[in-house]
């Protein structure tokens, strides 16, 4: 397998170039001279498997096909003639294309596996185009996202390479969980072999009832009646004590796994919440949260069956075929061999059960998971049902997804159904054929038939434990996918870079400088492209543009949920990847477009950021956002519980309370992402009134559609596609006549007609 | 008014404000400069550059292309939609088809050799339905890297991103769909 293809061996230094290619090169006017560098893609241009090379010499470009001869896919293009270069990414492939004459054309096109390599090429063309310095040795360094070593693809950008890192075998790590408990391990182990050794005493107890008390064979001292009946009791008490003893270890097996399992889980459990609460919304983006639920909450639990089933299932069977195997053997060799005969056919049923039968609990699980959905969905969504008329609808697909249940479900047990009649039939076969066997012997007198009852007992106790240990293979299979995908989370190294020596800012003055900074979510597209800034501390700054143009990236970056991938994020002349976490993330306030708040009361939400804060703190914070009168209309006032995400209020009561929230921790930059985009015009003004009040003394950035609320603001800088279109003060852009203008004047004639 | 009439007369509100429908009389769709494709249409501009879109790439993939351009400011804009190719010349045909088949790179699967789950990556081993040629790749063992395709299909997203489609999961041979919907069982 191709487990080493990576993005290493995509790249070719330029010596390397085939002899063909470069005279094909040489032949259209390249010369060594000229030559910068040249990188082999991996379709032609119709989208055929095909090495093309893109050839880049300081004059020209071209791209040349190795077919059977060397084939011009991109004719040589003057690099003074192109206008633009760009990476344009289609459905599983994309081209690397320029514009010339004001249309672009396509130069080569690639597969998603070297679209990093190609958005380096394009980095360096556009340098070249823009007469920059070139740097062909950045299309060789190191990808980002796949292990240099092995080529392996890392679970996040900069990750450890799971191969590499070594974190050693999932089972020896799990095994290392347990090491704080190996005392109580230890107990379980003295515990289980006592118990097995138990089990293993009443077939031995049955023979000795048999020879000695029911049919004493020849040879043998033959009890009077009184001995007989002493002797059964004796061997009844022994049995009922072996029973009782059993019963009691079973207790201790469970009370000690138990102990271990539902430790080790806790402590998983509290370790995934405290790796996941460090994890950077980058790795939010990239993982849904119902799987990283799933993991936290159902994925841990195969640790405690991990204990239980390795405890009582693995090493308890492994523990009695040893046992039974060797009473078998030391009783009667022959037939200890003709019950061996049933195991092949035990065997390989139970492996062909379970490869075939085991992805219907799959599927179960799935159709599981999809009915919940489905009924959330619907649950969530019932008043959109209800308006558009769909409740039948919405019953077909119910119940479709419960009929995908119900079969996956009577497929499972109907073969469950079958399997289990079918081994019993083998292990009875197994019986007979020691009944057979067995009882020619008796009857032989070869053996009594005290041995024959005692084999017979510990034949039915042998398949039994046969079968588990061959699904215990299978049941490790789930056990290390489950273990995959939580050590998964626990080696993720999706946070941002942090600083050795952070520098503490307790009270930061608010001066925001971005300086030239390039980002974007996916590292191949970016979303701002060399944006540069200033905002002075204490000022009010709004930000305008389309959907897409960059502004919530921009706060994202401010935030410092991301890390600008060229570029730097200062804060008062500090670099944000330098500031201590603590100390930014205090003092920078931000309220949503959609605020969120969790199920607890109105003074818990408020104080989310500042559990400590009294409660006249918290009546001040909400009094300066205007929610404090709406609060104070409320039954409980600030003790009023809320529901699932604010249910109980309306879109601007939830908006007031989330802007309380950010005052109370009295953020040095506040920040409002289209805080007041979806309230009515009413809350708005409320809102609006609060914030003028608040928004003094603090460095404030509003996002905003509504033009009007940032008539006020010293500075506006409105973006566009990536970039800094214009800015200045709202008169200064409307006499500018551009984009602000224009968009001004559209929502003033919105504005009157709706008036 | 019934409900049917009440969404026929909203179909044709609609009509008014929706996409620019482009049809052959009044559309002229050739190869001009640096092979690009070239759509002019009457009573407008001449494009350059052009490209074509499925908007319904499962359902209709030979009806409803949206031909498209970037402009001076790199945005894409459409220049409308073609509701059904057929209706056009068989060299404009020709050239969307072309146009399409760049804008889509996606490798149809027609076996699962085998799976193999290592570092939390699953590794196929396909056969491909152009040329019946095996093919190695890794991905992801995550719900994002399988999604859906259609009502009975899937596609596949590899470690790089590449795509591979099995158009039909039931109609792989038995071996290979127990073994796929062994690993890819949602």
């Amino acid at each position: 397998m191709s487990e080493t293809e990576g993005v290493k061996d995509t790249l070719l230094s330029v010596d390397k170039i085939p002899d063909v290619i470069r005279e094909k090169a040489l032949e259209i006017g390249f010369s060594d001279q000229d030559h910068l560098f040249s990188i082999r893609a991996d379709l032609d241009l119709d989208g055929k498997a095909e090495a093309v090379w893109l050839v880049v010499g300081k004059t020209h470009l071209a791209a040349i096909g190795l077919a059977a001869i060397p084939v011009m896919v991109c004719a040589p293009i003057e690099i003074a003639s192109i206008q633009k270069v760009r990476s344009s990414q289609t459905v599983g492939s994309a081209f690397l294309q320029v514009m010339v004459d004001e249309a672009y054309v396509d130069v080569v096109r690639y597969t998603n596996g070297q679209r990093e390599l190609f958005s380096r090429a394009c980095l360096e063309i556009k340098n070249l185009v823009a007469g920059k310095p070139v740097h062909p040795h950045a299309l060789t360094s190191p990808s980002e996202s796949f292990c240099p070593k092995c080529g392996l693809p890392l679970p996040g950008r900069k990750a450890d390479c799971p191969r590499c890192k070594g974190h050693g075998g999932l089972f020896s790590r799990t095994l290392g969980l347990m090491k704080p408990y190996k005392w109580s391990i230890a107990l379980l182990f003295l515990v289980m072999l006592i118990g097995v050794t138990l089990d293993l005493l009443p077939p031995m107890l049955t023979k000795m009832m048999v020879d000695k008390v029911f049919t004493p064979s020849e040879g043998t001292t033959i009890l009077s009646h009184a001995d007989s009946i002493h002797l059964l009791l004796v061997v009844l008490m022994i049995l009922v004590g072996a029973s009782l003893g059993r019963q009691l270890l079973n207790i201790l097996i469970s009370f000690i796994t138990s102990l271990i399992g539902t430790r080790i889980t806790k402590e998983l459990r509290e370790q995934l919440q405290s790796k996941l609460m460090g994890l950077s919304v980058e790795y939010y983006n990239r993982h849904s949260s119902g799987s990283l639920m799933s993991r936290v909450l159902y994925d841990v639990d195969y640790f405690q069956s991990f204990v239980a089933q390795v405890a009582q299932g693995f090493l308890v069977n492994l523990m009695l075929v040893l046992g039974i195997g060797a009473m078998l053997f030391v009783m009667n060799w022959r037939l200890a061999l003709l019950v061996m005969l049933p195991i092949p056919f035990v065997a390989i049923g139970t492996t062909y059960f379970w490869r075939y039968i085991y992805p219907r609990y799959y599927r179960l699980s799935d159709s599981q998971s999809k009915m919940y959905q489905l009924l959330g969905g619907l649950l969530n969504g019932i008043r959109l049902v209800k308006v558009f008329g769909q409740e039948e609808r919405e019953k077909k697909r119910f119940s479709d997804s419960a009929r995908y249940m119900q079969d996956t479900l009577r497929s499972l047990q109907i073969s469950q159904g079958i399997f289990n009649p079918i081994m019993g039939f083998i292990f009875g076969l197994g019986g007979l054929i020691i009944w057979f066997s067995g009882g020619q012997m008796v009857l032989e007198k070869y053996i009594t038939l005290g041995t024959l009852m005692a084999f017979l007992g510990y034949v039915g106790m042998f398949y039994g434990p046969i079968s588990s240990l061959t699904m215990f293979s299978n049941w490790l299979t789930g056990f290390l996918s489950a273990g995959q995908r939580v050590f998964e989370v626990l080696d993720s190294h999706s946070f941002l870079q942090r600083t050795k020596d952070p520098i503490r800012m307790p009270k930061i003055e608010g001066g925001i400088e971005l300086r030239n900074v390039v980002f974007g979510y996916d590292p191949y597209t970016p979303v701002l492209k060399g944006v540069s800034m200033k905002i002075e501390p204490g000022q009010f700054v709004g930000i305008v543009g389309k959907s897409g143009s960059g502004k919530t990236t921009l706060v994202n970056l401010i935030c410092r949920f991301y890390d600008a991938h060229e570029g730097q994020v200062l804060l008062d002349g500090v670099d944000v990847r330098k500031i201590s976490e603590e100390d930014l993330h205090r003092q920078v306030g931000l309220v949503l477009q959609e605020p969120f708040l969790f199920r607890a009361n109105i003074a818990q939400n408020i104080a989310y950021g500042r559990p400590d804060a009294g409660a006249l703190a918290i009546m001040n914070a909400a009094k300066s956002a205007n929610a404090h009168d709406f609060i104070a209309r409320r039954t409980s006032s600030y003790d009023t519980m809320l529901g699932e995400n604010g249910a109980g209020l309306s879109g601007g009561e939830r908006q007031r309370i989330s802007i309380a929230r950010a005052l109370l921790c009295n953020p040095r930059i506040l920040i409002l992402d289209e805080a007041t985009s979806s309230v009515d015009t009413e809350s708005e003004q409320e809102i609006q009134k609060a914030l003028s009040v608040v928004c003094k003394e603090r460095t404030t950035i509003a996002i905003a559609h509504r033009l009007s609320t940032l008539k006020n603001a010293d500075v506006i800088f409105v973006f566009d596609d990536g970039h800094i279109a214009e800015s200045g003060t709202h008169d200064d852009l409307m006499t500018k006549q551009g984009i602000y203008h224009k968009l001004v004047m559209i929502q003033t004639k919105l504005t009157r007609l709706e008036t | 008014m019934t409900n049917e009439t009440t969404a026929t007369y909203q179909d044709e509100l609609l009509a008014k404000t929706g996409v620019r429908r482009l049809t052959p009389d009044k559309t002229k769709i050739f190869e001009g400069t640096f092979s690009l494709l070239h759509c002019a249409v009457q009573g407008d501009n001449l494009y350059r550059g052009v490209f074509a879109v499925l908007m319904f790439p499962i359902r209709h993939p030979e009806q409803f292309v949206s031909l498209r351009y970037t402009d001076l400011e790199d945005k894409e804009q459409e220049i409308g939609v073609i509701e059904n190719l057929h209706d056009f010349s068989e060299a404009a045909q020709k050239l969307i088809r072309a146009s399409l088949k760049k804008h889509y790179y996606e490798q149809i699967i027609s076996r699962v050799i085998s799976i193999e789950d290592k570092f939390g990556l699953l590794f196929f081993k396909v056969e491909l339905a152009d040329g019946n040629v095996e093919r190695n790749f890794m991905m992801r063992w995550s719900y994002n890297s399988a999604e859906e395709f259609g009502e009975k299909g899937k596609v596949l997203i590899d470690a790089h991103e590449n795509r591979y489609i099995i158009p039909d999961v039931t109609k792989l041979p038995a071996a290979d769909q127990r073994e796929f919907t062994s690993f890819i069982y949602w």
